[in-house]
């Protein structure tokens, strides 16, 4: 015979576990930073993802419930006491009240994901051409390498020439990155030894540096401050210290430190520093 | 010639133990290698926790410090590198693999199916020995100079070649992922045949177990695409040992790193369904087996895992959404994916609606079926967010997509593993095991599985990345570190609630009250034979007459007084029968199908 379980207590910790979830769940909702939640967004377009993040995370945590307290009632109520009904559950009006049900949660919730990804998509993070056709775009490369982001801007002339070397004023910095608040910044990247994954948290973007590719990301920052950049990728030893720095600076701020480091990178160029003489002219299409 | 010949049981230690062609045996080899090398792999995890809860600070000689005795119990970043990495590969293909498929295909196919052994006796050991093979290998990357594997269980190329990660361990551990496909693809071909050919007569196929389906689809999926991984293994053999430059590019060499990526989703991302099917045959079992009901519209679950397996196969574009690939590429992957969940809910709403106005049973096997329901539902769900292109350019690569696919491919697997495991224990060994333990041993598991792999995706939700040896370097991580900490904590508890189950397995062998035949009160055809069954298994091949779930059928219940009837149980009255259960003649499967 099957051995009676105590009903009272498998509820009990059923509801303990429903109850730990949720509050977890709320608790990231509720408290941005301070606790669980999603890094502040300081870019123009994150909202996008975060409100998906959430749509989702609110149809997703019902069905969730839904199913919790159906499992829950069936256990308690339609117990060893309760005379099972003998269906078979292949009668028309059952399979296509499944059918249906599939359908309905399909087409609402990752309906809902696939048309808003779609849109976001096209209209924000893989839309280069807005970035691009931006009057004051700021372009920089990236050069991806263990453990450490190299980044090249085209100096005062605008042009990207170093292996050419006939544009000596590009400014070539090491993990800490200068951008200007309220226009759009595009990197292109590529990597010199393994793939690494250049990851902005409070810009909500991201996009891999791989050997023998150039990819494209853009973002425009709403604020200025500083920010870390990370490496998503696992490459190597040191992938947790290949850390970066984001600076948003106001605009005149920026400006001025362009100029400078640009003389700067101009005044110090060395035509036999083979380290500087990477890059590549820059690339319009995606 | 008679197919299936009723062989005298082998006597000598050698044949009988060890170069076995008994299924049952080979079974428990696979049991018993797979959990050696989940508690390998439980080890590891627990010092990939240790460094997060407590970054810097030696392991204790409880979790194994001592094995780290040349840093004095500290895990640095490189050998960090290689625990998580090594954890990986070893828990799917080392623990998981052998332990659900290896141990349960080989069990369950031939008793459920009524088959006396599988088609493939011979074919079936050497899938064992080429296993074990692959087990010293992995055994043996541990100990190079250089360090074990370290470019992660993804093993992505430049990393995973000499650039990144030079020494024995990375080639011996990719050669153990080459020789353990080897032995899966011999596995699965023997799954595949034995189900075609040997079912008994009566036998079709939508009167399979949902536990037989779930594997023989699993084996389908292994034999496609296991070849992929095995070739792309290969290929990186040869980029390191013979300095090929398939997958070299940038400084390095003129390959491509992304055609890794290819070669390893295409089976990558059905290797998620290969794990997950078996446990959810078997959870499709187990809902109708203890909620004493026949399982609901049991035809649409298993169209929904056939269409789950073949869509599995085009979806895999998904992991790979931020390498540059193109949109529309990309849309297309993401509608493919999403597309999935649809089965996945048919399979969802089958289960709930097969509890509904049952006669639950809340015993030990049912427990972790439910639980197996309760963390794939917080996996499945949590999967849409990363299928999808925009919310994955935030949470691709961090924790929240390790939360995701622990709670699917690891906790439910497991979850599913261990219904199995308490279910036909009695049928293996002929013992039964200690309900109460068994009791501790899941709801142990089940709260402190959703409270780690929870942890997990909250801190991936707040930004953290995958495999950072100390995450707090970044101050946007900073505030996370009693999250973490808390996570493992929950980790530990996890692995203290194993200990219950270690105790009952063992235990059970010698102590457990001996089993009938058929304790659970079940249909399938293998609670007909004495517990543990004969080397033969079947003396004379049964002729199979209805369904797996013929639960609470009241015309049965008239006739013999009982909730259950066997699938070949003949019943004294013909007439009582309905069309859907009547008999067909022998043989006449092939026809219909």
């Amino acid at each position: 015979m099957i051995r009676r379980t105590n009903s009272y207590l498998s509820t009990l910790l059923w509801i303990v576990v429903g109850l730990v979830t949720g509050v977890g769940i709320a608790w990231a909702e509720v408290q941005p930073e301070s606790g669980f939640g999603l890094p502040r967004d300081v870019s123009l377009e994150g909202w996008r993802i975060d409100w998906l993040i959430q749509v989702t995370t609110l149809f997703v945590g019902l069905l969730f419930i839904i199913m919790c307290m159906w499992m829950l009632y069936a256990c308690v109520v339609h117990n060893e006491d309760h005379e099972a009904e003998y269906d078979h559950g292949d009668g028309k009006h059952h399979v296509l009240l499944a059918l249906t049900l599939s359908s309905l949660i399909f087409f609402v919730v990752d309906g809902n994901l696939f048309y808003n990804s779609v849109v976001d998509v096209e209209e924000a993070f893989w839309n280069m051409e807005r970035a691009e056709t931006h009057p004051d775009a700021v372009r920089i490369e990236i050069n991806a390498r263990q453990w450490a982001w190299e980044a090249r801007y085209s100096g005062m002339d605008g042009e990207f020439g170093t292996p050419y070397a006939h544009s000596p004023d590009d400014i070539v910095v090491l993990n800490h990155i200068r951008v200007p608040v309220g226009v759009p910044v595009i990197l292109e990247l590529a990597a010199v030894d393994v793939i690494h994954s250049f990851y902005l948290p409070n810009f909500r973007t991201k996009i891999d540096a791989v050997p023998g590719l150039i990819n494209k990301l853009w973002f425009q920052a709403t604020e200025t401050g500083d920010f870390d950049i990370g490496c998503a990728q696992h490459c190597g030893t040191h992938h947790y210290k290949m850390k970066g720095m984001l600076s948003v600076l106001p605009q005149e701020e920026y400006d001025a430190w362009h100029k400078m480091a640009s003389d700067h990178g101009a005044r110090t160029y060395d035509s036999k520093d083979k380290n500087a003489q990477w890059g590549w002219a820059w690339r319009k299409d995606r | 010639m008679d197919l299936q010949p009723i062989h005298p049981e082998p006597t000598s230690f050698i044949k009988k133990y060890l170069f076995t062609t008994d299924h049952k045996v080979i079974a428990k080899q696979f049991l018993w290698t797979g959990f050696i090398f989940l508690f390998i792999g439980g080890v590891l995890a627990m010092w990939i926790r240790w460094q997060w809860g407590f970054p810097n600070e030696p392991v204790p000689a409880i979790l194994g410090g001592g094995l780290l005795h040349e840093s004095d119990g500290i895990i640095g970043p490189s050998t960090y590198a290689s625990v998580f990495t090594q954890h990986g590969l070893i828990m799917i293909f080392f623990a998981i693999t052998p332990a659900l498929i290896g141990a349960f295909g080989n069990f369950c196919i031939p008793l459920m199916i009524g088959a006396r052994d599988m088609a493939f006796p011979k074919l079936n050991m050497f899938s064992y020995w080429t296993f074990v093979i692959s087990c010293l290998l992995v055994l043996a990357s541990f100990f190079p100079d250089m360090g074990g594997a370290a470019a992660g269980w993804t093993t992505y190329p430049p990393l995973s070649t000499n650039v990144g990660t030079p020494g024995w361990g990375q080639t011996l551990m990719v050669l153990a992922i080459f020789v353990t496909g080897t032995a899966t693809i011999m596995g699965s071909v023997n799954y595949v045949t034995t189900v075609i050919r040997l079912r008994a007569p009566g036998m079709t196929y939508m009167r399979m177990p949902g536990t037989v389906w779930g594997l023989w689809l699993t084996a389908i999926l292994n034999v496609l695409f296991v070849p992929v991984l095995a070739a792309g293994a290969l290929l990186l053999v040869f980029d390191r040992v013979f300095g090929t430059e398939f997958y070299i590019a940038g400084a390095n060499g003129n390959g491509d790193p992304i055609l890794f990526q290819h070669l390893f989703w295409i089976f990558g991302h059905p290797e998620v369904y290969i794990l997950i099917l078996p446990a959810w045959g078997i959870m499709t079992d187990l809902m109708s087996f203890f909620s004493r009901k026949p399982a609901f519209w049991f035809k649409g679950s298993v169209y929904a895992m056939i269409a789950v397996t073949i869509v599995s196969a085009v979806v895999y574009g998904h992991h790979m959404f931020l390498t540059g690939m193109n949109p529309l590429l990309g849309h297309t992957f993401m509608l493919l994916t999403l597309i999935i969940s649809v089965p996945a809910e048919m399979l969802f709403l089958n289960w709930l609606h097969t509890m509904w106005h049952g006669s639950i049973r809340l015993t030990v096997p049912m427990l972790f079926a439910l639980g197996a329901v309760f963390v794939f539902g917080l996996g499945g769900l949590t999967g849409i967010y990363l299928g999808t292109i925009s919310t994955d350019i935030y949470l691709h690569d961090t924790m929240f997509v390790v939360g995701h696919f622990h709670f699917t491919m690891a906790a439910a697997t497991f979850l599913g593993t261990f219904a199995a495991v308490y279910l036909w224990y009695p049928k293996m060994f002929g013992r039964k095991m200690n309900v109460r333990l068994g009791k501790t041993h899941f709801w142990g598991s089940v709260v402190f599985i959703t409270l780690l792999f929870g942890g997990q995706m909250l801190v991936g939700y707040a930004g953290q990345q995958r495999r950072l040896w100390d995450p707090f370097q970044y101050t946007f991580l900073e505030h996370l570190r009693d999250l973490n900490l808390w996570t493992t904590y929950a980790a530990f508890l996890l692995g203290i609630f194993q200990i219950p189950f270690v105790i009952n397995f063992i235990g059970s062998m010698w102590k457990g009250p001996k089993a009938e035949a058929n304790p659970w009160e079940l249909g399938t055809l293998e609670w007909t034979l004495p517990s543990p069954p004969p080397n033969y298994n079947f003396k004379e091949i049964p002729t199979v007459y209805r369904g797996p779930h013929e639960y609470n059928n009241p015309e049965v219940k008239a006739v013999l007084g009982r909730d259950w009837v066997g699938q070949s149980e003949v019943l004294p009255d013909a007439k009582i029968e309905s069309d859907e259960n009547r008999p067909s003649a022998p043989g006449s499967d092939q026809a219909a199908e």
